[in-house]
């Protein structure tokens, strides 16, 4: 075997091994989520070939101890809403900025650009207060407003369709005003179809990130039906009796929609250069 | 420019944003309409948190059998549980979040600081003198906070040292004539001779995940030992909690770790139940199991004391009324059901073999003549001492058990208290100002 | 301007209101708060009847030792998880910089971790490191018994337990990082790649002393970002270990959830969130100074 051969065996073996190591983890959770309880931790990987052991009790059983049709909905419901109105909110902004000329234009975006790198948890706790004199806490419909009202506007969503809002080539505004297009065709007609991949991008964003919600939905979401799938299942990990069938069922339930989501979309997102300005 | 030229139409390859708000808005109308539907205004919305299984099991029952009760009057009572460690911390969230359940149960020293907090509505309104006669005064004395009583439990608690007489006799060793206890020194040479004889002596339930678990079984040391956890009056630990006293007391308590006697970090939480150690220093949850388990050659004695007497600790959970439900029949039924003799009392302590609270209940429990619930009773009638009531019980309950747990790993005794001290007096010092309860030891 | 841009313009708060309103509610004005209250010994229950207290909470802060300690096992956690997932997203990148659809596959496949939720992953590893009780543990230990290790308590050991979610962390994020240093290789000068080579340099060559220093705004990016994603960390230790055992693995955003609704004191969880802030505005201030000027 000559030496290029010998380091493509090598460098397939290494991608073979990089794969496993990543996929590992997924591939035992999903495949142990349909295994009896007892055969979860069990010794040897034998028992992965007898047909005995496969079950669907797990899931059964996790979706009837904690309303894990209601968990799904919640999240699903959460991530669209806030994934939608930021959508309007979020481009009409950037927009604004981007192209439309006002005074203390900058100051303003400067003020809004000081706001991106604000974490939630520093957040958290006054929000928490703010939440709750709006009426955002409470009942399921106040938890659901509470879940994403707050993360509906983005500093960073605005920051970044902003930069693809400034790529749009004058040119293609120009014509259009020639055309006789007004302010508001503009924007429908012209900025928006141009930037679909930042949108799309932006709206693959949202939902991953707000799918995996912890801490917030944690402190708004304490009534049982107003939990998120990721409340649902911190619930099944920490209630006593422990099943670890059920918890992986959960587990897995929860990961579904989002993979699906990444897969379909995946070819939207766009990422751009890290450095600020340039696309 | 021809290449310039641009349609005013958007191209159809993407679906209309126009379509996708309006499946959104009706995605959002149906999910609205759901959540609505479901709403019922007669719904008691009631938490507890989660404890052994027989006694979720039993409160699961007694609000069916209260749901089936009220059904014609329509009020129902949607009960949910929360495991114990993450109770309070929820609890807390709701009480900030002004969304409270209409009912829950609380652990007696916390009624103080929500009844501080305005959360809770006074309960005096809802029973007659005669009825409130029939509990405990031990009851009425946790869920009273300037002479008003905003919680009632259904049962009371005991902490007692279990043992098997059969290990026993293998080892040698007398247990305590009467319903005496054992000195200290009394109790580590018992330690010391069934470890002599092949067995481990003692479980202390170190891997207990509640903060509240450590105060409430190794206060009593620190009584016993003529100590307390804070002073009353304006609330102080500073010299009180690492005073001479508890340094003396709790380093006589650590002796049961370094000797070896009892592991720091079990892995089973029912040692003495499957038979591994003689002695189980645990409270009346236990006491149906280890029956069970044990029968004949269980017993039980008073904790083993440092001082001059053995002192057991009192108070459980109880239940209050939310303020703002003040107002609601169905949680007004509720707790008075829960509280009440037969429908509430008999049920729980059925499962959980607690002490009634009421004496009329009492009747029920013809056990309470044998061993070891005779014990029971008989500490909290002359022996028991609840735990501090002060609004700071919160801090002071963490505080302090981290400390004992790190002293049960062998930390310095005086050291480790006077870090707790200051920990725990940081956070009155802030609030002294407000602080109007007095707080008794 | 010209009458139709005044019309424009004119329709610019239309655009601009909902977003800058609900900024305004929700990020502006809690922040504000939070720095108020932060002076003040307010209370959960009662934050209305809080008095001031000057700068009491932030020096009570560090004199506090559980704050401090979740401070320093936040740095430790960020020692640990932003050199090796740096170093590690930047070896991938370059590897899978390949047009091939294989590679393409691979990136999808180191990607993945990165889609997964925290809450779930943090379960799922909790999982993969039980420690052996006799014959049965978590597929961690497994495949270190296959290879004779002895097996390890991972998460109860108070020496491991934050290294393995470090571990853990850096699988579930080096993915995302992995993205950014393929996007920043796009803009490696290609001529300068090609004369490095001409000019007899190697592989390795070429990667310190031309594709490094063309990358040096993504690199200060990333572990910029790295960082603060670092500092943030809440899920993994609340789920995976509590903040245990023996408080090793308490997280900064822990300990101010904790001294918010355990220890109920609104005061001085705000100083500390506000301490937490002044933390990340450092870290990416400090990026804004590394990050060369660019040639537009």
């Amino acid at each position: 075997m000559n030496s290029a051969a010998f380091r493509n065996l090598l460098r397939w073996l290494l991608a073979l091994a990089a794969t496993a190591f990543f996929l590992a983890p997924l591939l035992w959770m999903f495949a142990a989520s349909f295994q009896t309880e007892a055969r979860i931790f069990a010794p040897g990987f034998s028992r992965w070939f007898d047909p005995a052991g496969w079950t669907l009790e797990n899931y059964a059983d996790a979706w009837r101890r904690v309303a894990l049709g209601r968990g799904l909905f919640n999240s699903a419901l959460q991530v669209l809403l806030v994934a939608a109105g930021g959508l309007v909110v979020n481009t009409a902004a950037a927009y604004a900025f981007a192209r439309l000329e006002f005074r203390g234009r900058e100051v303003l975006f400067a003020l809004v650009v000081m706001l991106v790198i604000l974490p939630v948890e520093v957040l958290a706790i006054p929000l928490f207060f703010t939440a709750r004199d709006l009426g955002l806490t409470g009942g399921p419909v106040a938890a659901m407003a509470g879940l994403t009202v707050p993360f509906v506007a983005k500093a960073f969503n605005i920051y970044f369709l902003r930069q693809h809002f400034l790529s749009v080539p004058r040119a293609l505004e120009e014509a259009a005003v020639i055309d006789g297009a007004g302010p508001w065709n503009l924007f429908w007609h012209v900025a928006l179809p141009a930037v679909r991949p930042a949108l799309a991008t932006v709206v693959v964003l949202d939902l991953l990130a707000h799918w995996g919600d912890f801490l917030w939905p944690l402190m708004i979401a304490t009534r049982e039906e107003s939990r998120t799938v990721q409340l649902t299942l911190a619930n099944l990990f920490t209630q006593p009796p422990v099943q670890w069938g059920d918890i992986l069922a959960c587990a897995v339930l929860a990961t579904l929609p989002v993979v699906l989501v990444f897969r379909l979309l995946q070819r939207h997102i766009v990422l751009t250069d890290a450095r600020a300005g340039i696309k | 420019m021809g290449d310039l030229m641009f349609t005013v139409r958007p191209p159809r390859r993407f679906p209309s944003w126009p379509a996708l708000l309006r499946l959104a808005a009706c995605l959002f109308a149906f999910a609205s309409a759901g959540h609505l539907a479901a709403r019922d205004a007669r719904v008691v919305r009631v938490w507890s948190h989660q404890g052994q299984e027989a006694e979720n099991r039993a409160l699961r029952e007694s609000a069916a059998a209260f749901n089936a009760a009220h059904a014609d009057r329509g009020m129902r009572v949607e009960l949910t549980f929360f495991p114990d460690f993450q109770y309070a911390e929820k609890l807390a969230i709701a009480a900030a979040a002004r969304d409270l359940p209409d009912a829950f149960d609380l652990d007696g020293p916390l009624v103080a600081r929500f009844a501080a907090a305005g959360l809770l509505a006074p309960l005096d309104p809802h029973f007659s003198r005669e009825e409130l006669d029939d509990f405990l005064p031990t009851i009425l004395e946790q869920g009273t906070v300037d002479g008003k009583l905003f919680a009632l439990g259904s049962f009371d608690s005991a902490l007692v040292l279990y043992y098997d007489r059969e290990m026993f006799a293998r080892a040698g060793v007398e247990p305590p004539p009467g319903g005496e206890a054992w000195t200290w020194s009394e109790f580590l040479a018992a330690c010391e001779k069934l470890r002599a004889a092949g067995l481990a002596p003692l479980s202390l339930h170190m891997d207990e995940s509640a903060d509240e678990w450590f105060t409430y079984a190794f206060s009593p040391v620190v009584w016993s030992g003529g100590g307390a956890l804070i002073s009353p009056g304006a609330p102080r630990v500073r010299g009180v909690l690492a005073s001479p006293e508890n340094v003396r007391s709790l380093s006589a308590w650590r002796e049961l770790f370094a000797r070896g006697h009892a592991p720091t970090d079990p892995v089973d939480p029912d040692l003495f139940g499957k038979g591994l150690v003689a002695m189980d220093w645990t409270g009346h949850w236990m006491a149906r199991a280890h029956l069970a388990v044990k029968g004949d050659k269980l017993g039980v004695m008073p904790l083993p004391r440092v001082g001059e007497r053995s002192v057991a600790p009192c108070g459980s959970w109880c239940w209050g009324l939310s303020a703002q439900a003040a107002d609601n029949e169905g949680a007004v039924a509720w707790l008075r059901w829960i509280v009440d003799a037969e429908t509430g009392v008999v049920p729980a302590v059925r499962a959980n073999g607690a002490v009634p609270a009421r004496r009329s209940a009492f009747t029920a429990f013809p056990e309470y003549s044998e061993i070891p619930y005779k014990l029971f009773r008989a500490q909290l009638e002359t022996a028991a001492r609840a735990r501090p009531r002060t609004p700071f019980y919160a801090t002071l309950t963490a505080r302090f058990a981290a400390a004992l747990r790190d002293i049960a790993r062998g930390a310095d005794v005086a050291a480790r208290l006077r870090q707790a001290e200051d920990e725990i007096q940081s956070v009155i010092d802030r609030r002294a100002p407000a602080a109007k309860e007095a707080a008794r030891p | 301007m010209t009458a139709w841009e005044k019309a424009r313009a004119r329709t610019a708060p239309l655009f601009l209101l909902p977003a800058l309103a609900l900024l305004a509610v929700f990020v502006v004005w809690p922040l504000l708060r939070a720095a108020a209250w932060s002076f003040t010994n307010a209370d959960l229950l009662a934050p209305g009847e809080a008095r001031p207290v000057g700068l009491g909470n932030y020096i009570d802060l560090f004199t506090d030792a559980r704050f401090l300690r979740a401070f320093g096992n936040t740095w430790l956690f960020a020692l640990l998880v932003v050199p090796l997932q740096t170093a590690l997203a930047f070896f991938l990148a370059l590897w899978v910089d390949r047009p091939e659809p294989a590679w393409r596959w691979l990136r999808v496949v180191f990607f993945l971790p990165v889609v997964v939720s925290m809450p779930v992953l943090a379960v799922l590893w909790t999982l993969l490191y039980q420690p052996a009780q006799g014959d049965t543990m978590g597929l961690v230990n497994a495949a270190l018994d296959l290879v004779g290790a002895p097996p390890q308590a991972w998460l109860r050991d108070p020496a491991l337990a934050l290294p393995a979610i470090a571990f853990m962390s850096i699988w579930q994020g080096v993915g995302l990082q992995m993205m950014v240093f393929l996007a920043g290789l796009q803009n490696v000068p290609r001529e300068l790649l090609d004369a490095a080579r001409i000019d007899g340099a190697g592989p390795w060559q070429r990667v310190w002393h031309v594709i490094v220093p063309s990358m040096r705004n993504t690199f200060v990016f990333v572990v910029t970002v790295t960082t603060i994603l670092a500092f943030r960390i809440f899920v993994q230790p609340y789920l995976m270990t509590r903040g245990g055992p023996g408080n090793s693995t308490l997280s900064l955003v822990q300990s101010i959830y904790e001294t918010t609704f355990v220890s109920q004191d609104l005061g001085r969880a705000c100083a500390a969130a506000l301490v937490f802030l002044a933390l990340v505005g450092v870290l990416a201030g400090l990026q804004r100074r590394f990050s060369r000027e660019d040639r537009e």
